[in-house]
């Protein structure tokens, strides 16, 4: 590849929200033909970055070239015009409007006749756009809402590609995706470069930048730090680049052992819920068990069930006791804790303090004779935010103002406080940055060797195998496969298992 | 330039925690000077008391329920009922005017939370659903007209009973609302609910809880209305909703509930519709003028404090 021309140049951009500056005076130069890589911890500005480029926001100052003009966005819708797409990282599509409404959003105008719009015109054209990302398996005419979150992602890339853009960015979609999703998403990628278009990725997966970016552009904490070239790529490089200081491969448990301790503290007996159909395991007392699987393989309803958030259609899921788990407040009552995949909506109030997040699992124990004195909850938060290093400036400051790691980290805070004997993680590194990644880790092996048991699941297979005692692998809601910990454990051998 | 942005976002913080407090200066300054210096004065005082009793018994009630995101569109009517079973029961023995006042309400209260909860009707039309079968209800009671009590318990509606149990309500509202498990549940199930149920708040429970101690209030007030006035109509407690709930507006309580409510704007908005009310009476204003400016005070607060920013979703 020789040197080609500058198709997108950005230039000192800065952007801050309240007083928490995002972008502190980033470059970016995106290139004809070429998939550039934006990496960098979360936190660290690329989608704020991109949503500027995309028209989503403005930026406060700086200035951006397209095809050597300056250029400015107001809105997405203008930014389409120009032939910028993106797919962003949260769901951007309507349930209630079905397929091909949902691609045409915005532009339905190219369908109209004298007022009157031409659906089956519509209908055939989002077929047609469906085909061409090859995605023929979603129906045009269905709701959108009753497709999976896979292939809702599959209509947003069908969407942005329908605008025939000059400039797609994709926002850190590929975890959402299966291995068939991801391989049509690649697909795209390199037809776009074929075709002399260029394409920003952003993902946390390093193996994937490396293998599929061109060149990677690394930010750390709102300021441009470096760009590479493919033949200069390492992981070790890239990860100090992205942290700023040196951090071994190795973060999950180094050891090799198994859970020994046969006394069980959960156990399901052949269990139909949700998406699940016939599912029996048991947990173990010291034990990490680790769910893994596709999409839209059951696995989150394991938790869900565990918690008695859904009921179980038929089978019985028993705690230590032997009585059947019913709802969320029973299960806390046998010290079960549960973090949701979701993490904003479900695991936590955003939209207050950290304060009621950390003791709203515990006012019982925090009550003295029923009252709960402002003292107690204080010193209860000082205790587990120090215990957990949550960067704060005060317990009275609202989570929705933190980092999605150290949300997290609240959320865990919540439980380690409540003094939970199992812990039920649903994906509880996604979206997080490699420095918080760790201490989850290593917070985990920790609770493991305290004799607390974990249910962990995860869409990551790496995790997986590396934190788990045992592993599960579910398959359309049944379990295709059971895996102790050991050395010759592999992702391509678990894989075999989940599709 | 960042400093300035940083000191614009307290300013706003504190705008919204001081702007009742503000309102009820206003309130007070403006009659003080249009009543020529009557509304502060002890002979007032006690003019203020009697105003402010019913509102500020129905906003501690009231708050619990605003906390949890709900509202209770039917306080009006059930007061009404509950005045009305007051004076039923006052014609056996006069004592047994407050049962016959609080059981009823419970009652209502129950009603309002099941249709809630186990019918999964939104609050605000359920409440309303009850409120026009109370008003129904309280019709058929009232076939005659109206209904009195004996005359000698409109001597138990004394400054001192009003006073004291202002002060014992307002106090046991305040440790549930601020220093339980109840009350900081209620407002964390404001904030998120699915949040708060996968937490261990019990939210059925407590949505019901809410309504039944706003029943058994309301229906303490049906009796006091009756020891009052010594009678019960079609009218009594049609004022109620609007001076709860303006008062709640007024004091800054969140329209959508959650972390940010705060016990204090029981307090302060009473107040504000109290001295409201009461110098509108030394204004010389009647009934109906009262009623008008009250619904655009309602409207101009519900303009003010109404938080659009956090109707979008924040990134």
């Amino acid at each position: 590849m020789g040197q080609q021309k500058v198709l997108f140049e950005a230039r000192d951009l800065y952007k801050s929200f309240g007083i928490t500056k995002a972008l502190k005076g980033v470059r970016l130069e995106l290139r004809s033909g070429e998939i550039l890589g934006l990496i960098g911890e979360n936190g660290s500005g690329k989608s704020t970055l991109t949503s500027i480029i995309a028209g989503i926001q403005p930026a406060n100052s700086g200035l951006m070239y397209f095809e050597g003009k300056a250029f400015e966005a107001k809105s997405s819708v203008e930014a389409n015009q120009a032939g910028i797409s993106m797919i962003l990282q949260e769901k951007s599509t309507f349930d209630h409007l079905s397929v091909a409404n949902n691609i045409f959003i915005g532009i339905e105008k190219r369908f109209r006749h004298a007022g009157i719009l031409d659906g089956r015109r519509m209908r055939r054209e989002a077929k047609k756009a469906l085909g061409e990302i090859g995605a023929d398996h979603i129906s045009p005419a269905g709701m959108l809402g009753n497709l999976s979150f896979e292939d809702g992602k599959l209509v947003e890339l069908a969407r942005a590609m329908a605008m025939d853009p000059q400039i797609l960015i994709i926002d850190e979609t590929t975890t959402a995706l299966s291995r068939s999703g991801r391989d049509i998403l690649y697909s795209i990628i390199e037809r776009m470069k074929k075709e002399g278009k260029s394409v920003i990725f952003i993902s946390h997966d390093i193996d994937e930048m490396m293998e599929k970016c061109d060149r990677l552009t690394i930010l750390r904490d709102g300021n441009y730090i470096d760009t590479l070239k493919k033949k200069d790529y390492s992981p070790q490089m890239i990860r100090k680049l992205m942290v700023g200081r040196e951090i071994t491969d190795n973060y999950y448990r180094l050891d090799m052992e198994s859970c020994k301790n046969p006394e069980v503290v959960l156990k399901a007996r052949s269990v139909s819920a949700g998406h699940l159909s016939d599912v029996s395991f048991v947990l173990h007392k010291g034990e990490i068990l680790g769910f893994g699987g596709l999409a839209d393989c059951g696995m989150h309803d394991i938790g869900r069930l565990a918690f008695g958030l859904i009921p179980a259609r038929s089978g019985e899921i028993l705690n230590e006791a032997g009585e059947k788990i019913t709802d969320p407040a029973q299960a806390m009552d046998r010290k079960i804790g549960y973090i949701a995949k979701n993490r904003d909506q479900e695991a936590l109030m955003v939209n207050a303090p950290i304060r009621d997040n950390i003791c709203i699992a515990s006012y019982k124990k925090l009550a003295k004779r029923g009252c709960i004195l402002p003292g107690a909850e204080n010193q209860f938060v000082d205790r587990w935010a120090k215990e957990l290093e949550i960067k704060m400036l005060s317990g009275r400051q609202y989570v929705m103002e933190l980092s999605g790691g150290n949300k997290q980290k609240v959320a865990l805070a919540k439980w380690l406080g409540f003094g939970a004997d199992i812990f039920i993680l649903d994906c509880p590194t996604r979206g997080i940055d490699i420095g918080v990644k760790t201490n989850i880790y290593n917070l985990m092996a920790k609770l493991r060797n305290e004799g607390k048991s974990i249910i962990l699941i995860s869409e990551e297979l790496p995790e997986i195998i590396g934190m788990s005692d045992r592993v599960i692998i579910l398959k359309d809601g049944k379990i295709s496969g059971e895996f102790r910990r050991e050395e010759q454990l592999t992702e391509t051998k678990l894989i075999d298992y989940m599709v | 330039m960042e400093n300035q942005k940083e000191r614009n976002i307290l300013s706003k913080v504190n705008f919204k925690t001081i702007f009742p407090y503000l309102g009820l200066l206003g309130v007070i300054i403006f009659f003080q000077i249009y009543s020529g210096g009557r509304v502060l004065t002890a002979s007032n005082f006690k003019a203020i008391v009697s105003e402010c009793f019913f509102i500020i018994i129905g906003v501690t009630g009231y708050v619990f329920i605003m906390a949890q995101g709900n509202l209770d569109f039917s306080i009006g009517a059930v007061m009404g009922l509950c005045c009305a079973t007051a004076s039923l029961g006052a014609s056996i023995h006069p004592v047994l005017a407050i049962p016959f006042a609080i059981i009823p309400g419970g009652l209502a209260g129950l009603i309002n939370g099941m249709v809630h909860v186990k019918l999964k009707v939104g609050a605000l039309i359920g409440t309303m659903s009850v409120q026009f079968i109370v008003n129904g209800i309280l019709i058929l009671i009232l076939a005659a007209g109206s209904l009195t009590a004996p005359l000698h318990m409109l001597k138990w509606y004394t400054m001192p009973v009003r006073f004291i149990m202002i002060l014992i309500i307002v106090l046991v509202g305040l440790y549930f609302f601020h220093y339980t498990s109840y009350g900081k549940s209620c407002r964390a199930m404001g904030t998120c609910h699915e949040a708060a149920r996968q937490s261990g708040v019990k939210v059925g429970a407590l949505k019901i809880t809410a309504f039944v101690v706003m029943g058994v209030l309301t229906g303490l007030l049906g009796f006091f209305s009756l020891i009052r006035t010594g009678t019960s109509t079609v009218l009594t407690g049609s004022e109620l909703l609007m001076n709860v709930l303006c008062a709640a507006l007024l004091g800054g309580i969140p329209l959508s509930g959650g972390a940010g409510t705060k016990f204090d704007s029981v307090i302060i908005g009473s107040l504000t519709m109290a001295f409201l009310t009461n110098g509108m009476v030394l204004m010389g204003l009647s009934t109906y003028d009262k009623q008008l400016i009250k619904g655009i005070v309602f409207l101009i607060t519900i303009a003010i404090s109404f938080d659009r920013k956090n109707m979008v979703v924040i990134k």
